[in-house]
């Protein structure tokens, strides 16, 4: 009787979709990031050299698409997300930044809390990327000075894995689930739960359409391949294909499968984006293979269109704002 | 008669209820607003206009010195118009001719050593037009002998479809006037020598005929851009007209603008990425180190379009129905947390320009380790933040929650990527 009642009882409450998304998306997610960063870092730790890490680093790089449309919670309250990935980078800060410290050779790879002062751009997967995967840099012999600073970049992207993991399971978990609830000051209602992760999707969707493609896109008239996001490590396409079934996932547990429309309009996008033979879209220069790279573009965008006709209304909240409003 | 006392009666007390404010009074407050801040735009841009054609007559310390404080002034009014910018379409589509950031400055001019050369990103990022009468643009031949204002907006700018390449607006006057700042993250701004801008053999640096031209071109344009501008806030003008078209999408236009400035643009783009990044070329007004009053006017702004009122470069105050009023009518506690946001944003920022304005410059709060300045500048950035939360509140309260989705490009035309 009582397992009748809380089966009755469940997808009434549109909270359930909170707690599914936390218990069987958010959870799970980090705790992957933070296990494939851990690896990350030991694996530097005992095999600096770039042939050595690749492979680790393509499995934190895959953990991370599974966490990085999560724009609530403890990634930022710590402006984490620049900090694991700074891209894009229209004013290769990244490059700027690394080839600073290499010319230095500046001591603060040496204690993670110096390291921990340096900016953004010289940190996370897109530094480490740079390291790994450019033909003038991945060259360093362990021991090195370039070694070091790997080994800084992979146990800084460690520590932050660790620490977001941490974050949602002592705190955050539990001041979402409480929405509404007396003294719950960051959600008022249990509305605004389901608005902040609404958001998220939405904006997952937008960032894979308007930078993770458009960047590379451009115009018609001057592609842009080289601003592929992750070119070097061939990764380009991979992420937005990951992207997309993390945000399908999303939406899958935030209405408890009862949005087939979404559904579907995912489902053809992972597809489009499975079928495209262009892993860094290269692409984008010959009209008729920049038009597949289009067609996956306006896939996303109907993927988009979908969440908002259809789960929008189901959950009874809009988009709120977000951090690519700017510029 | 006791009757109809009693109905005279109630209808008064009915009156007196303030228990619908009107929208369309506040839309009209509201372009009021947006009308007499580019209106300000425009006579402080003049002001400009008058102490640049100085200058070229007489360049000196002080004609120069007289130029960059007209610039200065320019900011004050254009910064409180910011909000108006997302939200309105016609602001957002326009607003990259005046005040597109960050620049590639050695498209314009001269540049140190140290700033390298064409970049991935930008092969035209050290064109340097001051010094180059012809060049080839995306494999165009151009002749840029005359330096007017629509070789500047109608060939330079944004040239090769890059955003960086920025021929116009306030911050191409702005390097023109102070030239690079090569402090790093030491105190200073740039340093031009008022002898860029000399005849003959007095010059220096060379071309300061080509660069005066190119000052006086950028000046105009920024005149008549700003013009055209208030002119779309004035009566019938497009955007006055749009905004009170349709009520709810109008108020929702003054709320997106106020959130969409205070989070992804200014809390985000313009100032946590700059500390997270610590680097000196992350300031908005990098070569003036005028970025602390770049933010302070950005918050007034979003601060005056909710209160409804906005004070003149003259100090005559243009005021009326506000949005606090309208908030204020269906969530009493809702209004009264946007308001104490509103307020605390400002004492941070004010903190912020106090800092700045006392010698603690903001390239320098940018340093990599520096805590002091990282503390002012984030808690600025933690009271945006929160002050967005009580937006969406505001827009919840409003139930006019069609925020625009920025990604809706496919809503509003499906087949746009086919065209």
């Amino acid at each position: 009787m009582r397992h009748l009642l809380i089966a009755l009882l469940l997808p009434t409450s549109a909270l359930a979709g909170v707690d599914e998304v936390i218990d069987s998306h958010i959870l799970p997610g980090y705790a992957g990031f933070a296990a494939a960063t851990a690896a990350l870092s030991q694996s530097a730790a005992q095999d600096c050299t770039a042939p050595a890490l690749q492979p680790a680093y393509h499995a934190a790089f895959d953990a991370w698409m599974g966490v990085s449309h999560i724009t609530l919670g403890p990634i930022e309250e710590g402006g984490l997300r620049q900090q694991i990935a700074f891209w894009p980078d229209a004013k290769n800060s990244t490059g700027r930044h690394l080839g600073a410290l290499l010319a230095a050779e500046d001591s603060a790879v040496d204690r993670p809390e110096s390291f921990a002062e340096v900016s953004i751009a010289a940190r996370g997967l897109f530094a480490l990327e740079r390291m790994l995967y450019e033909a003038d840099l991945n060259g360093y012999a362990a021991g090195s000075y370039p070694c070091h600073l790997v080994q800084a970049i992979s146990a800084d992207l460690a520590a932050s894995g660790q620490s977001l993991t941490e974050g949602w399971e002592s705190e955050h978990a539990e001041t979402l689930r409480s929405a509404g609830a007396a003294g719950n000051n960051t959600y008022l209602s249990e509305r605004e739960a389901l608005q902040a992760l609404y958001t998220a999707l939405l904006t997952g969707l937008e960032f894979d359409k308007d930078a993770r493609l458009a960047q590379p896109l451009g115009s018609f008239e001057r592609p842009r391949p080289r601003r592929a996001e992750a070119r070097r490590s061939g990764r380009s396409l991979r992420n937005v294909t990951l992207s997309l079934t993390a945000l399908r996932d999303l939406a899958e547990h935030l209405t408890q499968g009862q949005s087939p429309q979404t559904r579907a309009a995912f489902d053809r996008a992972i597809t489009a984006a499975e079928k495209l033979d262009d892993p860094v879209f290269e692409g984008v220069n010959d009209p008729s293979s920049r038009l597949k790279v289009e067609i996956l573009q306006q896939s996303i965008a109907s993927v988009s269109e979908a969440i908002q006709i259809e789960i929008g209304p189901l959950l009874g909240v809009s988009a709120g704002f977000n951090a690519l409003d700017g510029d | 008669m006791k009757t109809l006392t009693s109905i005279a009666l109630a209808t008064t007390f009915l009156s007196a209820v303030p228990a619908l404010a009107d929208k369309a009074a506040v839309l009209t407050n509201y372009a009021d607003i947006a009308a007499a801040g580019y209106g300000d735009s425009v006579t402080t841009a003049k002001a400009l206009q008058t102490a640049v054609e100085a200058l070229i007559a007489d360049p000196s310390d002080a004609t120069l010195a007289a130029a960059k404080d007209a610039w200065l002034a320019s900011r004050v009014p254009y910064q409180q118009t910011e909000v108006f910018r997302f939200g309105n379409a016609i602001v957002d589509d326009w607003e990259g001719k005046v005040n597109a950031w960050p620049l590639d400055e050695g498209l314009i001019d001269y540049v140190d050593a140290g700033y390298g050369g064409a970049t991935d990103e930008n092969e035209y990022a050290v064109l340097n037009i001051v010094a180059n009468p012809k060049f080839t643009l995306s494999g165009t031949e151009i002749d840029a002998t005359e330096i007017t204002p629509a070789l500047l907006s109608d060939t330079l700018h944004e040239a090769d479809e890059v955003e960086s390449n920025v021929a116009t607006g306030y911050h191409a006057i702005e390097f023109l006037l102070w030239g690079q700042d090569l402090n790093g993250h030491g105190a200073g701004a740039g340093n031009r020598p008022a002898t860029d801008f000399a005849a003959g053999e007095a010059c220096t640096n060379g071309n300061c005929d080509r660069r005066a031209a190119y000052l006086r071109a950028a000046t105009d344009l920024l005149v008549s851009d700003l013009e055209w501008m208030t002119a779309q806030w004035e009566d019938g003008g497009e955007a006055r007209t749009t905004v009170l078209a349709d009520e709810d999408a109008g108020i929702n236009a003054m709320l997106t603008g106020m959130g969409s400035l205070s989070y992804g643009e200014q809390a985000g783009e313009r100032m946590k990425l700059g500390v997270m990044l610590n680097d000196p070329e992350e300031e908005h007004d990098c070569f003036s180190d005028n970025t602390h009053n770049s933010h302070y006017y950005d918050g007034l702004g979003v601060q005056n379009v909710y209160l409804g009122t906005y004070t003149r470069v003259d100090g005559s105050v243009v005021s009326g129905e506000s949005l606090a009023d309208l908030v204020a009518a269906a969530d009493a506690e809702v209004n009264a947390a946007l308001l104490a946001d509103l307020s605390a944003t400002m004492v941070e920022l004010g903190e912020l320009k106090a800092a700045a304005d006392g010698g603690f410059a903001y390239d320098q709060m940018l340093e990599q380790g520096n805590e002091e300045g990282e503390e002012i500048i984030l808690s600025a950035v933690d009271a945006l933040v929160k002050q967005t939360k009580s937006i969406e509140r505001a827009v919840t309260a409003l139930g006019i929650d069609t925020i625009a989705f920025e990604g809706s490009d496919s809503l509003d035309d499906p087949d746009a990527v086919f065209q």
